[in-house]
Parts: C-alpha cells; structure tokens; sequence
C-alpha cells in the first residue's frame, strides 16, 4: 500500500508532458493509474517521477471520421467508450471495455494506459490487434503511427520509448467482430482471452494471455476447420501459472478462438 | 512546471474544503482516513480490488487506494459520511438497515457509494444491473443477497 | 445411552409462520447499524494517539531459513525512525507462548518474531516503527538480513518423513498424533456386504479472508506496567493467556478494546505473536504504536484455514444402503507453527459420525508442520473438513453401489424420533430433522423436474448436476475435549460473561463479554433484555464492543465457535433475571409489598393488578443510587449484576476419548444445482438452496445473513479460492486479484428455508449457527460429481477446491482419479 518516494506533475500539454519525460529516465506516464499505482504499492515499480496526463485535453475524447474510422485519445476511460454514441461505430470496444475489471476501474482506466502496460492478461491487446488498431506515438522528434500488432513488444514492454507517448488509437470501422474468453469467476483475471475480426477480408484473430504479446492469427477462413487449424499451427506456448497449465492455455486458446469466430460470424 | 514530491493540496469533500500539504506518494484513501481524519471510507486490499475505500470524485465513483491525494487537487469528493444529513439516515442508508445489508459493516461505506453512484445513473436498476454496479465491492459477510435487496428496495 | 431430559419449552418443530410473542424472535432493526451505514464505527484502524508511530514488519523471503545476522542500523539512521525490535530481543525479553499440545509439539518455541530461523514466507523477522506508515516501509526495506536458505518441506505427507525439520527442539515434524475408535470397525468390516475403498481425498487449504485486516494500536502506560492493545482480536481472553506469561506480566496488565471489527471468522484468532511485538515496542519506544496487516500480509503470514489430507478411507456397507461407519488415516498440515493447534486434531469429533447413524469409525489423526503459513479455527473449524468428508463418503459409495444419493442419505441420517441423539464417542446431538431439512431443499431447488432439467442442460451441450451437502454446525466447546489431545491441559467446560445495570437516569445498560465482528451481538441481547424487564429493545443500551476492563469477561471469553446465542444470551438471560429479581425487591420494599407482588411492565415496576402502583425504570434506578436514605437495611441489592453462564459439561473419559464435546448441533442442508461446459470445465451454479436449522430463532433476519454468508465463503471455497504454493514455498494467491473471492456477479440466486428444532439444552432453546459447516464446499463437490458421470464411470471429485480447469482435468483423465476407488462386493 506504501509507495516509494516518487516526485509528482501534472502538465496542461503533450509538449510540457514530453519534455518532463525527456527530462528524467525515470520518469513515467501516468494515464488511469489503474495498473501503474498498484505496481507502485507493491513496490513492484518505483518511478522517479509521474507525469500525470490527466489535464490535457488533447488526449481525451472519441471523433468518428466520415471513413467511419474512430480517433480515441489515449487517455479516454473505458467509461467513455462504453457510454459514447461515437464508439458506437464499433460495437465491440463498448462491449469488451464493459468487461473489464469493475465500474470504478473503468471509470478511471484508459485505453492508452491498458495497451501500454500491456499485461499479457489484459483485454484490449488482443482486441486492437485483432481489429486492426493503428497507434500514434508523439517523441521530441515528432510523430509516428504504428499497427496494433507492431505495437506490442514483451510483457510491460511496448512500441512506446522512453520519453515518447501513447497519444491516439485509430480504429477502422466495421461490426464483424468477437470476443471470448474465459476469466477466474465471472469478471475476475483472464485465463485465456481471444479477439476475433471478420470485416476486411481474411479473418484476424487475436490470442492473449497465452504469450508476453497477443498471438495474432490469419486463418483462411472462418469455418471450424480452419480456425482451428490455425490456432494448432501456431504451435503455442503458453505460460505456466497458479490460474492455468500451459495445456489447459493451449485448449482454452482453440475453443474460444471458434467461439470468437463464431460471435464475429453472427454479425457480419 | 517542475516534479514535486510535496505539495499543497485543496479538495472539497462532503462540502468542506481543506487545505492539506501531502506527499506526492500518499494515497488518496489515507490522505482522506489519516490526515482528515475521515475514517468512514476503509481498506481491505492492497491491490485495488475490494472497493472499501470507493468515493465519489466529481461525481464519479473510484478507488481511493488507486490514485494518489495529489491526483485530486482541486477535486470535490464525497465520501460516505456525507451522506445522511445531520443524523437522519439517506433512504439508500436506511434500506441497508432495513434489509440487514450489513454484518461487520466494513465493506459498507464502499458499497453504499458503489450504490449511489447506480442510482444517481438509473433510477430503476435491474437486479443484473445492481451486481454489475457492485462488482468491484467485496463483501466476506452477506453474500451480497441483501445488498442486492436493500439497492433494489431503495430504487424503489 | 446417557439420560437426558427433555423439558421442551414450545413444540419442537416450529412452522415458518407462527406468530411470537415479545420481542424474541422478531427482526428487530439492528443496533449497530446506524453508526455502519454512516461510516461512524471505530475500527482499530480508526483509532489515532497524539506521536504514533507505525509498525511495519519485515518479512522472510524464504520458506525456511537460518537466520545469520540481522543489522538494523541503516534503518536507524532514516529520519523520522523511532526505533527496532529484532528476534534477538524478543528471545531475551518473552518467553516462548505456550503450547497446547504433548510432545513432540510440546517443545516448539514460538515467540513473536523469529528467533534464530524463519519457517514460512512471509515469516516475521524483525520490526520497524516510524513517524508515517511510508516511512517505516522505508526503513524495513533497509533491515539488512543475512540468511542460509534450509532445505524445506511443503507437503504434509512428505513432512511426515522428518527428512526436514522444522523446528530443532521438538524433533519432529509431528506436532500431536492419536488413534480414535469408536464401536467396532473390525466387526462392522466382517458383517458388509460391500467394502467401499477411497485411497484419497483433500481437503484444501484457504480462508474466509475478513474485508479488514489485523492489526492494534498499542499504548503502553510506564507508570502501571499496562499496555491499553486497541485491536480486533476476536477471542481476547486466550489471547492474553497466551501473552501473559510470555511478557512475564500479569493477565491485568493486557486490556483489549475494540468497538467495531471488519470479520473475523476464526482468523483473527491467533494474534498473540504481532501484538506481543506490538506491546514491546510500545514499552521500548515509550509511545504508542499501530500496526496495520495488509492484504497480502494477511494472505502470506496470518492465518489460513486446516488443509487436511485423508487416505485409506474404508466403509463398510450393507445391501440395503445402510453404513456401518468408515475408517481413515487424517493428516492435517497445520503450516509452521501450532499456535491455537493441535485443538484441530480432536475439534471434528464433535461430529464423528456427520449427520448419520453410523456406529463404528476409526480416525488415525496426525497433525504436521509444514513450511507454509501457519492455520487458525477458520470458520466451520476442524468440522467443515471432516464433515467434507462424511459428505463425500456418502455421494461416492452411493454412485459406486447405484444407489440414489438422496435416499442413501435418508436411511442414514439420524432420525427425527431419535434425538437426543448419542454419537459413538459421546457426543449428544440435541435435536433436529435432518430428512425433513433435505425435503425442503430438495423442494426449493424443484428436485421434481431434476430429468427434465437435466435434458434441457444436455440439449444447449452443459453436462448438468445436482448435489447435497449435509452438515452440523456444533456450537458451544466444551474444553475439556482439549484434555482428550493433552490430559495435563486445566481446561474444561465453557463459559461467557454478561453484566446488566439499571443505571442512575433508569436507563438499562448491558455489558457483554464477546467480541462481535457483524453477529449483531447489541441487537439480540436488547431483545432478550427487553423481553425479561418488560421495555422494548430501544431502551436497552448494549455497550459496542469489548473492553477487558468492563470486568465482563472470563476465561473463554470471545467470539468464536457458534455460541452467542447459547453462551452469550444465556449470560444476558441469568444477568437479566437477576436485575429483575433485584428489580422486584427494591419495587417492594418502596411500596411495602412482596417481590412477588411486583411485575415488570411497559417499562415500570407496579403491583399485579393494580397499574396506578408503578415506579418508573428512572425511579428505581434513582432511589438505588441517589435517593436512598430509609431503605431496609437488608436489602441487598445493587441493580448492577455479572452473570456467568456455564453450560452443563463433564470432563470426557479421555482413556476412551469419549464425552459430549459440544452442547448444540444446528443443522445445515443444502442443495445445489449446477452446470458445466464440458469444452472448458467452467461452471455455473443455477439453482442453489439451503435450508437451516438453529433451534429457536432469535432473530430470523441476521440468522439468514449468516446463512448467506457461509454459504458464500462456501461456494468460493469450492470454487475459486486456494492457497497455492509454488516450489520455493512463496503464496502464489497473495491477495485478491488471484484469489479470487466471490463477487456480486458470482453468487448464483440463493433460496433459504428453516425449521425450528428447539434445543433441550439451551436456555433460549436457540443453538449456535454462525459456521455452517461447509456446506455449500460439499454440495458443490456432490453435483460436479453427479454431473461428471454415472454410477462406477466418470471421474471421481476428490479435493474440495475445484477450479474450472480441475474440472477440465477429471473429464479428460477419469481414469486417473477412478482408481481412488474401489468396491469389494461379498
């Protein structure tokens, strides 16, 4: 519950923002606070210095382009997502936003924050990546997009260098997505989580929990068949932990890759 | 703008305001417990799953373990001893006695802010509607039968 | 058959229904929850001293270690540190707490940090205090410790061999071990017809988790030697027992207070050794100090529930159903240290048989130490993993014989007409109806449709089941069942503690001598209070909480093993008896009349017969204490009376390990529903009932909450919730993201139903109810199993916890759990 001394500002500016970053290696980002928090009470992490986002308001909202592409600042809540008529656009981020942890949770949590702390059992990483998300990254030297499946690197570890930020997510439009996993009771820790995107031609499904990033896989069509054939190619290897063995992992990625599929189905 | 690890906080809670300098690594709940002196909201998790210590900042329900006091500069919070008004008990405090809501009472103070913040939203929660809206409280008491009870019986 | 009389005061089987008279009985609105619900309770936590410091530990990163030098002088050097405490000091300071047990038990020395070794993860090796709680993480984090890692032992069976000990001066890993038997197994073997074989079950470890955490606030008074402990410690009076000796103080010296405590359930039981640490810096510092335990602190190093192991499990059986008994070699694994152990190893035979006419058992006990946090009586105590295990006895050698689990069960609960009920070993069960309690169940789950229900389930691909779990809830120790464990122990019999006063204003004050943590203990003594003294429970003021110096404590003073309603209002009822009785007297001597004469009503003494003729409450109070020049010089009155309630115990025949451990036996059954996709082993419970039954029902409302409440930590129990060690000995479920506790989206809809079985014993006719035996653990194992397979196919269920991929597991590999079992047919 006690955190390590840690120095503590909140710039009105992305540029004011970057330069705090740039100004201290030890310096963090501080979205939500929903994960980075509590790493800091379990003395897990201990920044030097938080730069809090929270007051710039660049980085807040939700804009639905006339391409039906979504443009979701990196310190929007899941609150946000779930309640607004523009993420509406893409049914499922509403819809897997509202499983995450719990109301108070989602009321703080951002999207920039889940991707970029990018714990391996979070549900978002998979999603972006299966829906074809696209990341801006703002750095002194200016700004760089990078595809969702780019954007994850290792487990806490992300396309995000030190001294740059998270700024947008850009999602394309469609509805023929899924969602299945299966988590500790009925809204606790993820033990396998699988994201699935039929819109744009060849289906896109995304594996978390199974490796330090989300296993993304391109079966050659959405009958059983090939899911399954491509979940089995992928030869996984999940981790071992006190939720799940690496086989159980590896079982629950097939079926819940058909399951996924199978709610995207329904809605093309 | 510099990083600080001290500063001089101002937050409005149950409508008094307060003046407070506060490390920047103190938690918002034991800013509130321990240098208020408001010690309605309580702790029973250090990893920001039990909701004990849930207010309501700027009308939206968080986790007071889960931010920092100096996140809330400037913020109005209201906490669970904000909600009767001078002894009488809010139609929400009376339906948790009324249904026996409550055993050891520690998970209550969180529970009671969960349920407001429902009910300010929807005036008529459905039964899943309520269990959502309290999944991140944790009660080790009541099986939460008769909170369930006593949300819906105060909707009414 | 030991004579006993039964002098039922109301019928014995009570309809839901039936209109009471008084206040007893009615769900009256609590006391305490004005001051809950407006976050205006005290809990230790809330108590704040002019220059605290605060405690914080440091912990053992190893599972077992020697402990080669501990240098605390880094931590000295940070501003704002008040000081240290190490395990060096406490050595020279205390001696060891005493322990319960014979040898090789007998000989561990516990002391409040480690002294020389740490034995679990988590173990406490020294402690700092300093100006804020930040600051003396701070200075923990700079302790340096040097420690030899020791090979350890995590596995009680494995412990068994000694290859690694864990604690030198005993010896051995064996802390208490014993054969109990009782009628004749050998006999009972020869005359079956079928022997049931189960090689093994296990009971896993875990804990009901109070939503507060332990901790005190410690102020030390130089000037009489007394620490003032401001705590949540939920049986007090042992607590100093133990504390005591070991600061080499008297008992008078330890007061307790608390006012509000967040749950306890049995883990707030053993909190001598933090609050002795507590108590010496305190003395050391000359300032008060707070400790507050943490979640994880709590999960890695307070208490954890008994994880026991049971092999060799034999059942003699008949044609027809009947069984004879069973046999079993227990070990129980009570993690590093014994503390309120080995009371473990003879607290289950209060139920030897479970709810069944079975007259032949042999228990071959033995307790363990192991390198794993050490236990404590969590709620359902000892009972809960035997009678998981009667359960599963029972649903097992059903499914092999092909016998129904439901009328298997019938033929062998005790029966309604044969109560008082004497077990094999001496136990009295006072009352009850067990196959009507099924009935019921039964009926509120609509066991009439299960085929139908069964085959919709089947139609959307979920494998569907139905189970029973079947428990007692013995309330009321008699200690003297410790002596059975240890014959040189001087402790037998029970007792609890009430003082009732009419004060100076009239205004009725009761003092209680437990410690409530949410039972509503103000609530329910107001309305045994009101119902004698003729006012209503508003006017009675139930003092909140604990406090060793109201002088209303004894010797088992606490709040612990179901008995509130039979020891703890039954020393309100003497109490309040004898405030009336004095009542009465001081009426009649005013008025010149006999006490007789006299009748408390509508909140006044008056003549029967003539209402004009009343002194008010306050007149009473005020001519006893202000106005009372002229009265007889032989009244001998005081209207402030302490009450010791003493239930009506023996000693056991400890030669024959034989007695009546515990005065009441409320009855738990329940009946669960459930449903599982065979893709995944996940679960859902879809229909849940339990129904209860505690004797005369005090207040109905909070005897439901206790039943929701078990069953919740039931179901979680069953399901999600377990300590899990990895190899090197760390808790890999340190807090409650991955242990994960029941949520409000997690509870399946719960339906209740009650008898009312008065108990003969008692003086309310009420029993305790708050533990439940488990029930919801052993109905959930009985219909995973249903729904796992038919008779002598599928899977066997054969650990209480079973998270979804265990599920998973016993349906892909039934033939590795079917070779536990098997029948020999004659």
């Amino acid at each position: 519950m006690l955190l390590r001394e840690v120095e503590y500002a909140r710039p009105a500016s992305v540029q004011e923002a970057l330069r705090l970053l740039g100004a201290n290696d030890g310096a963090r980002a501080l979205a939500g606070g929903q994960t980075l928090i509590n790493v800091m009470k379990a003395r897990a992490a201990s920044p030097d210095v938080l730069v809090d986002l929270a007051d710039i308001g660049e980085l807040r909202g939700i804009e639905l382009g006339s391409d039906g592409t979504l443009e979701i600042g990196a310190m929007t809540t899941y609150s946000d997502i779930i309640g607004s008529a523009e993420a509406r656009a893409r049914p499922i981020l509403g819809e897997v936003c509202n499983q995450i942890a719990d109301v108070q949770v989602r009321n703080r949590g951002t999207m920039g924050g889940n991707v970029c702390s990018n714990d391996p059992t979070n549900h978002l990483p998979p999603l972006l990546v299966a829906i074809g998300a696209t990341m801006t990254i703002v750095g002194q030297n200016g700004e760089r997009s990078v595809p969702a499946e780019e954007f994850f690197l290792g487990v806490y570890m992300t396309a995000v260098g030190p001294g740059e930020l998270l700024t947008k997510i850009f999602v394309p439009p469609g509805k023929g997505d899924g969602f299945a996993s299966v988590p500790i009771g009925k809204d606790g820790t993820c033990i396998v989580n699988v994201a699935a995107s039929l819109d744009g031609g060849a289906p896109r499904l995304a594996i978390g929990c199974v490796d330090a990033v989300p296993v993304l896989l391109r079966p050659d069509s959405a009958e059983d068949d090939a899911v399954r054939a491509a979940v089995r190619s992928a030869n996984l290897d999940p981790p071992w932990d006190v939720h799940a063995s690496a086989d159980y992992r590896r079982h629950l990625a097939e079926v819940l890759a058909l399951r996924a599929v199978a709610q995207a189905a329904g809605r093309t | 703008m510099e990083a600080v690890s001290r500063k001089t906080i101002t937050v409005g809670v149950n409508g008094e305001q307060y003046e407070r300098e506060v490390d920047a690594r103190r938690l918002l709940i034991h800013f509130i417990r321990d240098d208020l002196d408001l010690t309605g909201s309580h702790i029973g998790c250090d990893t920001g799953n039990c909701g004990a210590c849930s207010v309501l900042l700027d009308g939206t329900l968080v986790k007071s373990c889960m931010m920092l006091a100096v996140q809330a500069d400037g913020a109005k919070i209201e906490t669970v001893e904000g909600l009767a008004s001078e002894g009488e008990l809010n139609g929400l405090q009376q339906a948790f006695s009324d249904h026996h809501a409550l055993q050891c009472g520690y998970c209550t103070p969180g529970m009671l802010m969960s349920a407001t913040a429902l009910l300010r939203e929807n005036s008529s929660p459905s039964e899943e509607e309520i269990r959502k809206a309290i999944q991140g409280n944790i009660c080790r008491c009541t099986g939460y039968v008769n909170i369930v009870e006593a949300i819906k019986a105060a909707a009414q | 058959m030991t004579e006993t009389t039964v002098t039922p005061e109301r019928p014995l089987v009570v309809e839901e229904g039936d209109v009471k008279p008084g206040f007893i009985g009615q769900s009256v609105p609590r006391k305490e929850d004005k001051r809950l619900v407006q976050g205006e309770g005290v809990f230790f936590d809330d108590v704040k001293r002019h220059e605290m410091g605060y405690v914080h530990f440091v912990r053992s990163p190893y599972a077992h270690a020697r402990i080669k030098s501990v240098d605390v002088s880094k931590a000295l050097e940070l501003d704002g540190v008040y000081g240290t405490l190490t395990g060096d000091e406490v050595a020279i300071l205390t001696d060891p707490f005493f322990e319960l047990s014979t040898p090789p038990g007998a000989n561990i020395k516990d002391y409040a940090l480690a002294v020389g070794r740490v034995r679990h993860v988590g173990d406490p090796v020294a402690a700092v205090v300093a100006r804020t709680r930040e600051l003396a993480r701070d200075a923990a984090e700079l302790v340096e410790v040097e420690y030899e890692p020791l090979p350890h032992v995590l596995d009680g069976e494995e412990s068994l061999k000694d290859e690694v000990v864990l604690h030198e001066d005993a010896g051995s890993n064996t802390v208490w071990s014993g054969v109990f038997d009782w009628g004749d197994f050998d006999a009972a073997l020869v005359d079956a017809d079928h022997v049931v074989r189960i090689e093994r079950l296990h009971f896993d470890r875990f804990s009901s988790t109070p939503l507060e955490c332990s901790g005190c606030l410690v102020e030390y008074n130089r000037g009489t030697g007394q620490w003032t402990i401001h705590g949540n410690h939920q049986m007090p009076g042992v607590g100093a027992i133990w504390m005591a000796p070991a600061l080499r103080v008297g008992i008078d010296k330890l007061r307790f207070v608390s006012q509000d405590i967040g749950g306890g359930f049995g883990n707030k039981i053993t909190l001598h050794p933090q609050y002795t640490a507590c108590c010496l810096l305190a003395r050391k510092l000359n300032r008060p100090v707070q400790w507050t335990e943490w979640r994880t602190d709590q999960h890695t190093a307070n208490t954890h529930g008994n994880e026991r192991t049971f092999l060799d499990v034999t059942v003699p059986v008949k044609a027809d159903g009947t069984m004879l008994g069973f046999s079993v070699r227990a070990i129980d694994d009570c993690g590093a240290f014994p503390r309120y152990e080995p009371l473990g190893c003879i607290i289950w035979a209060q139920v030897t048989p479970g709810c069944y006419r079975w007259r032949n058992v042999r228990v071959d006990f033995t307790q363990v130490c192991t390198n794993k946090s050490p236990v404590a009586p969590n709620r359902g105590y000892s009972r809960m993993q035997h009678l998981w295990l009667t359960e599963r006895i029972v649903d097992i050698v059903a499914g092999e014989l092909g016998l129904d689990p439901i009328e298997v069960r019938k033929k062998n609960y005790v029966k309604h007409e044969e109560f008082p009920y004497e077990t094999p070993n001496g136990c009295i069960y006072d009352s009850g109806d067990y196959a009507r309690c099924l009935d019921i169940a039964l009926d509120l789950v609509g066991y009439d449709s299960l085929e139908e229900k069964r085959r919709e389930a089947e139609s959307r691909g979920k494998l569907f089941g139905i189970g029973i779990g079947s428990t007692l809830d013995s309330g009321t120790n008699n200690f003297g069942q410790s002596m059975i464990l240890n014959p040189e122990l001087q402790f037998s019999g029970n007792n609890e503690v009430a003082t009732v006063k009419l004060d100076i204003f009239g205004e009725i004050v009761v003092t209680l001598g437990t410690v409530p943590q949410g039972q509503g203990h103000e609530t329910t003594a107001s309305q045994v209070v009101a119902e004698i003294l003729g006012c209503t429970p508003d006017e009675v003021n139930v003092r909140a909480g604990h406090d060793t110096y109201w002088n209303s404590t004894a010797g088992f003073s606490g709040t612990y093993a179901s008995q509130f309603a039979v020891t703890g209002l039954g020393a309100v009822k003497g109490a309040t008896e004898k405030l009336a009785g004095e009542m009465r007297q001081l009426a009649a001597a005013v008025f010149g009349c006999s006490p007789d004469d006299i009748e408390l009503v509508e909140s006044q003494a008056r003549i029967k017969g003539n209402p004009e003729a009343a002194l008010p409450f306050m007149a009473l109070g005020a001519i006893l204490n202000a106005n009372n020049a002229g009265l007889p010089t032989d009244l001998d009155v005081t209207l402030n009376v302490r009450h010791v309630y003493r239930p009506p115990f023996e000693k056991p025949d400890l030669e024959r390990k034989y007695g009546n451990l515990t005065l009441t036996y409320a009855t738990q059954i329940h009946a669960c529903a459930l449903e599982i996709d065979a893709e995944t082993g996940v679960y859902e419970i879809v229909d849940y009932a339990a129904v209860d039954d505690c004797g005369n029902r005090i207040h109905p409302q909070i005897v439901e909450g206790q039943v929701h409440g078990a069953t919740a930590q039931a179901l979680g129990a069953a399901t999600h919730e377990i300590f899990t060690y990895d190899e090197e000995g760390n808790l890999l479920t340190p807090n409650f993201y991955d242990y994960h506790v029941p949520h409000a989206l997690d509870m399946p809809p719960m339906k209740t139903g009650f008898i009312e079985s008065t108990s003969p014993f008692t003086p309310l006719g009420a029993k305790g109810m708050g533990e439940g035996g488990g029930a919801g653990i052993h109905a959930v194992c009985a219909a995973l199993q249903n729904a796992l397979g038919r008779r002598g196919e599928g899977p066997i269920v054969w650990r209480s916890c079973n998270p979804y991929e265990s599920v998973w597991d016993l349906l892909q590999k039934p033939e590795e759990t079917r070779k536990l079992v098997s029948v020999e047919s004659r």
